[in-house]
């Protein structure tokens, strides 16, 4: 059920088979997520702005996403309560990160 | 799951190179060039290019998403610009 998978599904219906990776749902989101996933690519080793739910504002050095992503792996996390080494920020609390490059 | 993470990634695709205000969670708006929506969790990647020769980035996650309006549409120098924000060393333009 989730969006990939159901994108997945308009496909091949859309096809009646086999969904056809050059369609142009497909490559559409093809062009789409290889760009987003450059941009986690530049973002590594950078110091990112974090701005989270309720008002918190929190920034740190990503090292690592995971795939769809649902978290970051952040070092050197400032937070009111003090520098954290190593920590991960989950994306469901998070609702935008800036960083220049 | 909010409208904006409803949308198909053709609907998604008709707001790249375009400058687009973003209204998000808790009255947050973001601006900028929409560089990508990433087709799984519907993220907004957004370019801006502040006076310091920098690129500023802001990613708004999907589905703190409330509203996206398009203001502008990028011309074709602003559209080979935020083409090579993201683009790998080999493949840079480079000037004679």
């Amino acid at each position: 059920s989730s969006p990939r998978f159901q994108a997945l599904l308009g496909t091949g219906a859309a096809g009646g088979g086999h969904p056809k990776t050059s369609s142009p749902p497909q490559a559409a989101r093809a062009a789409l997520r290889l760009r987003y996933l450059r941009s986690l690519g530049a973002m590594r080793g950078l110091p990112v702005s974090f701005t989270l739910h309720e008002g918190g504002r929190v920034g740190a050095v990503v090292a690592a996403a995971d795939a769809p992503p649902l978290a970051f792996q952040v070092d050197a996390l400032r937070t009111p309560l003090g520098l954290q080494a190593a920590a991960l920020l989950r994306c469901s609390d998070i609702i935008a990160y800036a960083f220049e490059m | 799951m909010n409208d904006w993470q409803m949308k198909s990634p053709l609907d998604w695709e008709t707001y790249v190179n375009k400058r687009v205000k973003v209204a998000a969670a808790e009255k947050n708006e973001y601006e900028g060039w929409a560089l990508t929506v990433d087709p799984v969790s519907a993220n907004v990647v957004l370019a801006n290019f502040p006076e310091n020769g920098r690129v500023s980035i802001v990613v708004v996650l999907g589905h703190a998403v409330q509203e996206v309006d398009v203001l502008q549409e990028a011309d074709d120098e602003m559209k080979a610009r935020l083409s090579c924000i993201f683009a790998p060393e080999e493949s840079k333009a480079y000037s004679p």
